[in-house]
């Protein structure tokens, strides 16, 4: 916002029909960005910087919505929100639940790219299996949610097939054991994610030139070193990118969660995102879960500001 | 240069475009729903989540009959999906943006009435001078109705008759240690059956109220004091310690800890389970579903010895009013409507549940004997939700729930899980 | 002619060993929407009988029937489609010109508006709902399409804008200055010279915003409140009642919403296909 607030200005010191005066030109390439940058900042700044604003005014207040006179209370809503055990016990499981998701994602999407990538393959056998590979991307969470719960459930189609391919002998409480509900969740997470990866991979292995590979060809390469060194390293903008996106999505994936688990059994998987969503409509503590909502985003700022500054640095 | 203008102004054109959109949204779409100030028609919205669950285009033809005979008030129905419903009173009310009149469970009242969604409904019986003696029950908090019950839903003990004659139990059990032992035969038939099923899932904690705390309902106990929680009292303790003796028997159906009860009914009618306590809504559902299963229903059993009425737990459909509807005197016409002596038996017997309508009987003609013989056993007990009313009382089901679930996979005592569980109870109060 | 021969050996086990991998993969991402789209056609306790069988005696295309002879439930489509396809060409053409200057320009106060797109998506939505919700009424956007379009163009708009400032970022500047010689401006550099080269990344952008819209649940049920309003999502939701699901029909539901997204996704995947684009990109 600030930004803009500063930066414009000259476009309305120097209104049009100064524009045929040499210093013009000078004055548009400077403004030219903004102006590309306008819609978005716009759109960004009226319907998210200003919820948001609200959100941290609410995280220094006693308590909003249901109390008509809020009174500012300072970090107090912080204290409460870090000294609650539950709270850690809920960042711990959001960072297994991410860092397995996002790692799994990343590789899942990349081996299934390069596969429906290869060029031993027909164009048509391709396009059949990139079909089904995309299918888990396909469907809103509310199914997703259902249907792994019919298809983990101690009576369902997964204990069924493990038990008569004899790889287990007493059905297993995939959701409902403390033992495996997390692992449960996330290997959904991971089921109803990966297509996202795969597919801004398969765009991005279209943009690496064909010559860069020959080249290695020519230089002896075998297919993992010019995985190694081709491949990856024209990859890495998007893989970043898309890394980076991932980790901020996953950490606030609620509706899988809450609608397969409901943060439990007890509380292994009790998320951030739960943690915030029962704080806010199930204990109506909307200031503390704006408080718990604040502290994701500060996390995620760092993860922007690291990300911006290693663009940055690469150029 | 001329082509660096040509740039500017596209780009002007563009975000220009984004600046209109957002303005002509906010002038457009004002064509808000109800439209009062211009003569004596009034457009309420009624939202709830029971037209879905009704036959199709039942709510909407008691709406119609409503119309005609109120022809300057139309009424709206919005449907919304039964899990999101709270939410959307919330926000609704932060925003100002409430339906006239909502559906509303038992156990949201005092939340929304602390937010001062929901308006006073004493009020209006008194300024409409209504007769409240025919209300079967109201739900007051602080002395004010706030919501009025329009059918009740019991929770009755099913049983696999099947299941049962085959485990050599000849009638369904009236007794805690008869229920035990029928559990455990049923359980020892193999085959993937289970004696009970336990719905404990924590998104949706309801199970808490119809599945465990209904044991204690059952044989006259209570887990409130004075309007305190009172979890650490014998009767809750011994409820408990029930439910943690069935679950060491090996008797209750797996998938508990994160079972809804939709999938507990599943369960039930596919033959899986020999008992369990639901709702009698889903009398038809099982009987659609699976023709050839028989099951009989009961009351819930209660402590060996006991001989005084049993609780019976509910659920209800309710209705409130908006506190900033514009039109809460017609809105309250509706209100009356749907709780007048026809409609409501209209209404309980197209839900499958019991009037809230003192004078309603609902008609059992064309359905199930079943359900003559469940209102029977409902007229015979009390109804009992001791949750409806309180303070967060989802959060309450929630945190005795999880403390459950710690008791029942050996993390820790029923007296400990009781105690964590008051503890936290006192500290929502 | 012997070293060929083991070449061709070598591709043919290749190739083997790639199409057991794909069929293996393939299980993984097929069987559960296999088992959904067999269930569709179940009745509801088949669903859960055991043993658990692909097709049963049920078989039927009731919950098809009853889903497409119902004017509200086609009304869902309906609204999913108009809102989707919005959404899709307006994040694109946002993001297009926001990537352009990311990628192309150096100017104060880059990296704040990096940030800030970036960390926009950060904050939990269901804790900006009622904030959120609050603004769209002021906004008089409630229960509108302009509401539900604009608030998923939030929501896309920063993946849109990262990815394509990366895939901008991928395209040598020499492109847009060898066209800037030829006398155009830096627009139409943009149009005309890397839109067409950068087509994978923005097809594949496309599809993830028109996934995002099509599924997105809270906020669209939040944004809207009559049935004419109400996108696929909120009514695969409707049939999750209170005491019993329409499983069947929830899962016709779905197949019937994944179909056209799957065709379109057939469509448009000949734009991934290799070897299309990848000789323009030489430079």
């Amino acid at each position: 916002m600030s930004a803009l607030a500063q930066s414009a200005p000259p476009s309305h010191r120097d209104p049009a029909p100064t524009y045929r005066r040499p210093l013009w030109p000078r004055v548009q390439r400077r403004i030219t960005p903004y102006l590309y940058l306008a819609p978005t900042v716009l759109l960004l700044v009226v319907l998210m910087l200003l919820p948001i604003a609200m959100v941290i005014g609410y995280s220094f207040q006693d308590n909003v919505i249901t109390n008509p006179n809020p009174v500012f209370v300072g970090l107090d809503n912080y204290v409460k929100v870090v000294t609650d055990p539950v709270f850690f016990t809920a960042v711990k499981n959001t960072a297994y639940f991410t860092g397995v998701s996002v790692a799994a994602h990343m590789v899942l999407g990349l081996t299934f790219a390069m596969m429906l990538n290869s060029p031993l393959l027909k164009n048509r056998t391709k396009a059949l299996f990139r079909v089904v590979y995309v299918l888990p991307w396909l469907f809103t969470v509310a199914i997703i949610a259902v249907l792994w719960r019919m298809l983990l459930n101690p009576n369902g189609v997964v204990n069924y097939l493990l038990h008569t391919l004899g790889l287990i002998h007493q059905n297993v409480e995939w959701l409902a054991s403390p033992a495996t509900a997390l692992h449960a969740v996330t290997f959904i997470n991971i089921w109803a994610g990966y297509p996202f990866f795969m597919v801004s991979l398969l765009a991005g292995l279209q943009g690496i030139p064909k010559d860069l590979y020959e080249a290695a060809t020519v230089d002896g390469a075998n297919a993992v070193q010019k995985f190694r060194n081709v491949t990856l390293p024209q990859l890495r903008p998007i893989i970043i990118s898309m890394a980076l996106l991932d980790v901020i999505w996953t950490t606030q994936q609620f509706a899988l969660i809450w609608m397969t688990t409901g943060g439990g059994p007890i509380n292994v998987t009790e998320m951030l995102s739960t943690y915030t969503y029962k704080l806010a409509f199930s204990s109506y503590k909307f200031s503390l879960a704006s408080t718990s909502a604040v502290i994701v985003l500060l996390l995620s700022m760092v993860l922007a500001f690291l990300y911006v500054r290693h663009q940055r640095s690469r150029d | 240069m001329s082509n660096g203008a040509r740039t500017v102004r596209g780009l002007l054109v563009a975000s220009g475009a984004v600046a209109l959109a957002l303005t002509t949204a906010c002038s457009g779409s004002s064509n808000p729903a109800s439209t009062s100030a211009s003569g004596e028609k009034v457009t309420l919205e009624f939202a709830q989540w029971w037209e879905p669950e009704l036959p199709a285009g039942a709510l909407q033809g008691v709406i119609d009959d409503f119309q005609k005979a109120n022809p300057n008030i139309t009424v709206k129905l919005l449907s919304g999906p039964y899990a999101s419903t709270k939410e959307q009173v919330v926000a609704g009310a932060a925003s100002g943006t409430m339906s006239d009149v909502v559906g509303l469970d038992g156990a949201w009242v005092s939340d929304f009435t602390k937010q001062n969604a929901i308006t006073d409904l004493s009020a209006l019986m008194k300024d409409n001078g209504y007769d409240d003696s025919q209300l079967v029950s109201q739900v007051a908090i602080d002395g004010k109705t706030r919501m009025i019950p329009v059918v009740n839903f019991v929770y009755p003990l099913f049983t696999n008759d099947d299941l049962l004659s085959q485990a050599g139990v000849s009638a369904p059990p009236s007794t805690r240690s008869q229920f035990m032992d029928d559990a455990k035969k049923v359980t020892a038939l193999g085959n993937n059956t289970a004696g009970w099923v336990l719905p404990l899932s924590l998104d949706a904690p309801n199970g808490v109220q119809n599945d465990v705390m209904s044991w204690v309902w059952a044989s006259g106990g209570s887990m409130l004091k004075d309007g305190k929680p009172d979890l650490t009292n014998k009767a809750v303790t011994s409820g408990t310690q029930f439910v943690k003796d069935l679950w060491d028997a090996g008797v209750v159906a797996q998938g508990s800890f994160t079972m809804k009860e939709q999938d507990k009914v599943e369960e039930f009618t596919n033959g899986r389970v020999g008992m369990m306590i639901d709702s009698l809504a889903h009398i038809n559902l099982i009987k659609k579903e699976n023709p050839n299963l028989k099951f009989s229903i009961s009351a819930i059993p209660a402590e060996d010895g006991y001989t005084g009425a049993r609780g019976i737990p509910y659920a209800s459909w309710g209705i409130g009013i908006a506190e900033n509807s514009k039109h809460k005197a017609e809105a309250w016409k509706l209100v009356s409507y749907l709780m007048s002596k026809d409609v409501n038996s209209k209404l309980s017997t197209l839900a499958n549940a019991f009037p809230g309508n003192k004078e309603s009987t609902p008609d059992f003609s064309n359905s199930d004997p079943l359900f003559s013989k469940a209102f029977d056993i409902y007229k015979a007990g009390t109804p009992a939700n001791e949750f409806v009313g309180l303070p967060v009382s989802e959060q309450l089901m929630r945190d005795y729930g999880e403390q459950l679930q710690l008791a029942l996979n050996g993390d820790e005592s029923v007296s400990d899980a009781l105690k964590n569980a008051q503890a936290k109870w006192v500290a929502e109060f | 002619m012997n070293l060929s021969a083991r070449r061709r050996r070598q591709t043919a086990a290749q190739k083997a060993l790639l199409l057991v991998g794909l069929t293996v993969g393939g299980l993984f991402a097929g069987l559960p929407v296999l088992w959904m789209a067999s269930n569709s056609f179940k009745k509801n306790t088949e669903i859960f009988a055991l043993p658990p069988k692909l097709i049963t005696s049920g078989f039927s295309f009731d919950a098809y029937t009853s889903i497409l002879t119902d004017p509200t439930k086609v009304r869902f489509f309906i609204n999913s489609y108009v809102v989707a396809l919005s959404v899709t060409a307006l994040t694109l053409v946002v993001a297009i010109l926001a990537a352009y200057a990311f990628s192309r320009y150096e100017f104060p106060f880059k990296n704040a508006l990096n940030v800030l797109v970036i960390s926009v998506q950060a904050v939990p939505p269901i804790t900006l709902l009622i904030p959120y919700f609050g603004l769209v009424v002021a906004l008089k956007m409630y229960n509108t399409y302009q509401g539900l379009i604009l608030t998923y163009m939030v929501f896309t708009l920063p993946y849109a804008i990262i990815m394509m400032t990366g895939y901008f970022n991928t395209l040598p500047r020499e492109l847009d200055e060898a066209v800037k010689v030829d006398g155009a401006g830096a627009f139409q550099a943009l149009w005309r010279v890397l839109v067409p080269i950068a087509v994978p990344g923005i097809v594949s952008v496309g599809i993830y915003t028109f996934m995002i819209a099509w599924n997105e649940y809270l906020f669209a049920l939040t944004l809207t409140k009559t049935e004419d309003m109400r996108t696929v999502p909120i009514g695969i939701q409707l049939l999750m009642g209170q005491h019993s699901y329409e499983w069947s029909e929830m899962m016709a539901m779905s197949i019937l919403g994944c179909i056209p997204v799957m065709l379109l996704f057939l469509f448009f995947q000949r734009y991934f296909i290799g070897g299309m684009t990848a000789g323009a990109v030489k430079i």
